[in-house]
C-alpha cells in the first residue's frame, strides 16, 4: 500500500538493504517501521499453584540446610550420639536407596548403566575415606578461632544455597560449587565436634543430605508430585520442630521466611509479570536458536 | 680537497732526501714512514721498496722529496729535486723543504700529468711513530655511520704504520746500501733478557703441554665419568675452577701463534691473571702453614658446626610453640619438629665422628692454595655447602612438601570450582566430576588448606636459612670470577703505557704562520679503563642459574627447589 503511494510520485520505493545505492540517507526509514514491532513474545504466563509447587525446591534446600545445622547443634551439645545419628541416618539411606529405585522400577537405573556394585563401591569409598580422616578433621582447626569457623561455614552454607541447582537455566547455577561448599561447611563444622566419630557421623551426615538426597527429591518431583508436596511440607515441618526445640525465635522467623518463600514470593511474581513490557523487532541482535554446541565438539 | 701529510716527527731533523710512504688515495692523504738520505741509486731504492712491498703487504712507494737546508737556499738542489720526481714517478709529487731552524716548512704539490697547476691546501700532521706502531686502535662500539667512517679512516693509517714494522726492525748498526731516516728500534740486543725468555719459552710450553695433556687424560678417562662421580664432579665448584685453570694453561701453552691482536692480549690476561692466583694462593698458603693456623681453625670448627646446630635446634623448639602467634596445626607442627631435632641430632652426631680428622683433612685440603687463591676459595665454598648439609636437607624436604601442597591445592581448587586443566587444549575446561571424586577432593583440599600456613612456615624459614648459604657462597663465587675475569694484563697496560690501547686521536693545533701549510700535532686518547675492562673481560664458567628476580621470586613461591649451580637442561632466559 506505501509503495503504491510513493509510485505515484516520482521517486522509487525505499528498500531496507544496504547494497543498493538509493536517494535516501542512511538513517532514513519510512512509516512501515514500526509495523514489525512486537511485545512480550517471550513472557510467560504463571499459574500461581504452580509457581508454588516449583519453590518447594528452594523449600526443601533451606529446610536441608536447617536440619544440617540443627543436627550439628545437638551433637555439639551431647544430646545426640554419633552412633544414633550413623544409624539413622544409615536406616534412612537404605530407605531412600530402595525408593529411588521403587519410584520408576528401574528404568533411571537402567537408562544411566550403573551397577548396584558401583553403588556399593561409592558408598564404601565415602565411608572408609571419612573414617580414616576423621582423627585429622579432628586437629584440623584446633587453633583456628571458634568464630572464625562458624564465618566460614555460614558463608559455605549461604554459597551452597546461592549456587544450588533449582532447575533454573541461569549461569550462575554449578551444582558441583554448591555440593563442594556445602562439604567444605560440613567439614569445617565437623572438626569443632568433641571427638573424631562424631566428626566421622557428621561428615557422612552432610554427604547424604546435601548430596543423595536432592537426587531423590529430584526424582520424586519428577515422577510423583504429590507424593512430592506431601514430603516437602513434612520435611519443612520436622525442620521448624527441630530449630524450635533450639530457639523459638530462630523457628518463627525460619518459618516466615518459608512462608514468604512458598507464598508470598509467587504472588509478587505473578503481580510483577503483568508490568513486563518487553519490545521486539527487527532491531534485535540475532539469535543463534540452532544448537552449535555439535560444532564445538 | 685538503691533501693531508702524515709526518712522523722523529724525521724533522733528518738530511735531505726522498720522502717514502704509502699514497691514500681515498683519503688524498700520504703517510711518510721514512726519509732515504742522498746519495742513493734509485734502482736499489726501487728493488728495496719491492721487497718491502713484499714483505709488509703495504704499497710503500716514493712520495716526494724531502729538503732539509741548513744554509741559505741553494737553487740547484731543489731543481734536482724536481726531477727526481720524473725518476719516481708519483702522483702528486709532495715537495717538502724545511729551511735553517724554522718551525715552519714549505710544502707544495707538483702535478705533472694536469696541464693546469692546482693549488691545494695542505696539511702537515705530527705523528709518533712509535707510539702509533705500538697502539691497537679500538674502534668505537656504537657504530654510528659517521663515527665508523672516521674510524676505518684513521685505521687505516694506523694499519699502515703498524704492518711496516720491518721497516723499523732492521739493526741500527747494520748499514744496507739505503740510508733512511725513521723510529729506530734498539734492535734484538737492547732486549736480551725477553729475547732469551722467548728462546726459553718453547720448551717448558712444551713440557707443560706434555704434562697438561697427561692430566687431562686421568680426568678423561672412563672411570671417572660413571654417573655418581660424574654427577658429583659437576656439583664440586673446585672441580669446575679446576677444569677451568686446566683450561687457560693449555691456551697459554698452545705452540700456536696467537693470529691478532685480541688473541695476543687474551694470552696475556690469562697469564697474568694466572700468575697472580698463584701468588695469592701461596701468600695464603704461608699464613696458613705459619704458626699453626690449621690446627686453630680446626679447633674453631667444630664448635662453630656444633653451635650452629644448637641454634637450629632452639629455631625448632621456636617453630613447636606457637612463633610469633601464628596459628599452626599442632599435630602437624609436632610431627615436622619432631623430624628435623631427629635429623640435626644424626647431624652432631656425624660431625662428631669425622671430628678427629678434621684437622688432617684441614692440613692437606690447604695445601691445593698454591694451585690458586681461586681454588682455595671454591675449596672453602665446597667445605661450607658440606658443612651446611643438613641446613639443605632441611630445605629440600621443606621445598617438596610446600609443593606438594601447592600444587595440590591448585588443582583442588579447579575441581572445587567444577573446573579441570585441559592439558591438549592447555586451559581450564569445565568438566563434571562423580560424586565420589567430588567428596574426597573437596576433603583433600579443605585438610590442605588447613595444613598449609604450618608447611609454609617451615618451608620459610627454611628457605631464608638455604638463602643465607647460597649468599655466602654466591660472595665466594663472585670473588673468583672476580678473579677469574680480571683482564690485569691490560690494565696494567692502559695505566703504564697509555698509547697502546688507543680509542681515537686527537689533533693540537700547532703555531701557525701565514702563507705556510696548518700543522697539526696528533695525540693519541686512551681507552677509557671501563672499556678497557668491558674489551678484554676473561669468559668464565658461570656455573650459576641466570634467574631474573621474578622469576626466582615465582620459582620461591611455588616450592620449586633453588640451586646454586646450573641444570644441564634448563633454559636460559
Amino acid at each position: 500500500m506505501v509503495c503504491a503511494q510513493v509510485e505515484t510520485s516520482p521517486r522509487r520505493c525505499w528498500q531496507k538493504v544496504l547494497y543498493e545505492r538509493q536517494p535516501f540517507p542512511d538513517n532514513y526509514v519510512d512509516q512501515r517501521f514500526l509495523e514489525e514491532l512486537r511485545k512480550n513474545i517471550h513472557a510467560r504466563q504463571y499459574q500461581y499453584w504452580n509457581v508454588v509447587f516449583e519453590s518447594g525446591a528452594v523449600v526443601q534446600q533451606l529446610c536441608s540446610v536447617c536440619v544440617f545445622v540443627v543436627t550439628w547443634w545437638y551433637m555439639d551439645a551431647g544430646v545426640l550420639s554419633p552412633q544414633g545419628l550413623f544409624g539413622a541416618a544409615l536406616l534412612t539411606s537404605l530407605l531412600g536407596y530402595v525408593l529411588f529405585d521403587a519410584i520408576d522400577a528401574g528404568v533411571g537405573r537402567r537408562e544411566s548403566g550403573r551397577t548396584r556394585w558401583a553403588d556399593l563401591k561409592s558408598m564404601l569409598v565415602f565411608t572408609a575415606f571419612t573414617y580414616g580422616f576423621s582423627p585429622v578433621l579432628k586437629t584440623l582447626t584446633e587453633s583456628i578461632s571458634t568464630d572464625t569457623i562458624y564465618a566460614m561455614s555460614a558463608f559455605m552454607l549461604l554459597g551452597h544455597l546461592i549456587f544450588f541447582d533449582y532447575g533454573a537455566n541461569a549461569a550462575i547455577v554449578s551444582s558441583t560449587l554448591s555440593l563442594n561448599m556445602a562439604i567444605f561447611a560440613s567439614v569445617c563444622l565437623a572438626s569443632r565436634l568433641p571427638r573424631s566419630l562424631h566428626a566421622f557421623a557428621m561428615v557422612t551426615f552432610a554427604m547424604q543430605i546435601f548430596a543423595l538426597w536432592p537426587m531423590l527429591q529430584k526424582k520424586l518431583k519428577a515422577r510423583t508430585p504429590c507424593c512430592y508436596v506431601g514430603v516437602t511440607v513434612l520435611f519443612a515441618l520436622v525442620a521448624l520442630m527441630g530449630l524450635a526445640s533450639v530457639s523459638s525465635v530462630g523457628a518463627v522467623l525460619f518459618a516466615s521466611l518459608l512462608l514468604s518463600i512458598s507464598c508470598l514470593c509467587p504472588y509478587c511474581l505473578i503481580r510483577l509479570q503483568q508490568l513486563k513490557d518487553n519490545i521486539h523487532g527487527p532491531w534485535d541482535e540475532a539469535e543463534i536458536k540452532e544448537d552449535l554446541s555439535r560444532f564445538l565438539m | 680537497m685538503v691533501l693531508k701529510v702524515f709526518f712522523p716527527s722523529c724525521c724533522s731533523s733528518a738530511e735531505s732526501g726522498i720522502l717514502i710512504g704509502r699514497w691514500i688515495s681515498e683519503q688524498n692523504s700520504a703517510v711518510i714512514l721514512a726519509v732515504v738520505h742522498f746519495p742513493f741509486i734509485p734502482v736499489q731504492v726501487k728493488h728495496y721498496l719491492r721487497e718491502v712491498q713484499q714483505v709488509t703487504k703495504v704499497s710503500v712507494s716514493v712520495l716526494g722529496s724531502w729538503n732539509n737546508s741548513k744554509q741559505e737556499k741553494e737553487e740547484s738542489l731543489s731543481e734536482f729535486l724536481e726531477d727526481l720526481g720524473t725518476i719516481f714517478s708519483h702522483e702528486p709529487w709532495i715537495q717538502i723543504s724545511k729551511e735553517g731552524d724554522s718551525k715552519f716548512w714549505n710544502c707544495s704539490t707538483l702535478q705533472k700529468q694536469s696541464d693546469i697547476h692546482r693549488e691545494e691546501e695542505i696539511i702537515l700532521v705530527y705523528y709518533d711513530q712509535r707510539k702509533v706502531m705500538l697502539s691497537h686502535l679500538h674502534p668505537p662500539l656504537d657504530t654510528a655511520d659517521h663515527g665508523a667512517e672516521d674510524a676505518s679512516k684513521l685505521s687505516a693509517i694506523f694499519n699502515t704504520v703498524a704492518n711496516s714494522k720491518v721497516l723499523f726492525m732492521t739493526d741500527r748498526y747494520d748499514d744496507g746500501p739505503i740510508k733512511m731516516t725513521h723510529w729506530q728500534s734498539d734492535g734484538i740486543e737492547a732486549s736480551i733478557i725477553v729475547e732469551l725468555m722467548k728462546q726459553a719459552s718453547v720448551p717448558a710450553c712444551m713440557l707443560l703441554t706434555f704434562l697438561l695433556s697427561l692430566v687431562s687424560g686421568v680426568c678423561n678417562s672412563r672411570v671417572l665419568k660413571f654417573w655418581p662421580l660424574s654427577f658429583l664432579w659437576s656439583k664440586l665448584s673446585t672441580c669446575e675452577q679446576l677444569g677451568h685453570r686446566l683450561q687457560h694453561l693449555q691456551v697459554i701453552s698452545s705452540s700456536k701463534k696467537a693470529q691478532n691482536q685480541t688473541q695476543l692480549m687474551r694470552k696475556a690476561n690469562i697469564f697474568v691473571s694466572l700468575l697472580i692466583d698463584v701468588a695469592l694462593g701461596i701468600l695464603l698458603m704461608s699464613w696458613l702453614y705459619r704458626k699453626n693456623q690449621i690446627g686453630h681453625l680446626a679447633d674453631t670448627l667444630i664448635p662453630v658446626a656444633d653451635h650452629v646446630a644448637e641454634e637450629l635446634q632452639d629455631l625448632l623448639q621456636w617453630l613447636m610453640g606457637a612463633p610469633a602467634g601464628l596459628k599452626m596445626n599442632r599435630a602437624l607442627d609436632q610431627v615436622l619438629g619432631r623430624f628435623f631435632l631427629y635429623h640435626i641430632h644424626l647431624w652432631i652426631s656425624y660431625i662428631h665422628l669425622m671430628s678427629p680428622f678434621i684437622e688432617m683433612i684441614l692440613w692437606y685440603v690447604g695445601l691445593s692454595a698454591c694451585l690458586g687463591l681461586t681454588v682455595a676459595l671454591c675449596i672453602l665454598s665446597d667445605i661450607i655447602a658440606l658443612l651446611t648439609f643438613h641446613i639443605y636437607c632441611f630445605y629440600v624436604y621443606g621445598a617438596r612438601l610446600y609443593c606438594l601442597k601447592i600444587y595440590g591445592l591448585s588443582s583442588l581448587w579447579r575441581l572445587f570450582r567444577g573446573k579441570k586443566w585441559n592439558v591438549l587444549r592447555q586451559r581450564v575446561d569445565s568438566c563434571s566430576y562423580d560424586l565420589d571424586q567430588l567428596f574426597i577432593g573437596t576433603l583433600l583440599f579443605t585438610i590442605l588448606l588447613f595444613l598449609l600456613p604450618t608447611t609454609a612456615l617451615y618451608y620459610l624459614v627454611f628457605t631464608l636459612l638455604r638463602l643465607l648459604v647460597v649468599i655466602v657462597q654466591g660472595l665466594i663465587h663472585l670473588l673468583v670470577d672476580l678473579i677469574n675475569s680480571v683482564p690485569l694484563y691490560s690494565i696494567i697496560l692502559r695505566f703504564c703505557r697509555s698509547y697502546r690501547l688507543a680509542a681515537g686521536v686527537k689533533f693540537r693545533v700547532l703555531e701557525q704562520q701565514d702563507g705556510k701549510p696548518l700543522r697539526l700535532l696528533m695525540q693519541i686518547n686512551p681507552l677509557s679503563y671501563g672499556n678497557v675492562v668491558q674489551t678484554y673481560r676473561l669468559p668464565t664458567y658461570s656455573c650459576y642459574p641466570k634467574d631474573s628476580w621474578t622469576s626466582l621470586c615465582k620459582k620461591l613461591f611455588l616450592g620449586e627447589l633453588i640451586y646454586p649451580w646450573k641444570h644441564k637442561g634448563e633454559k636460559q632466559e
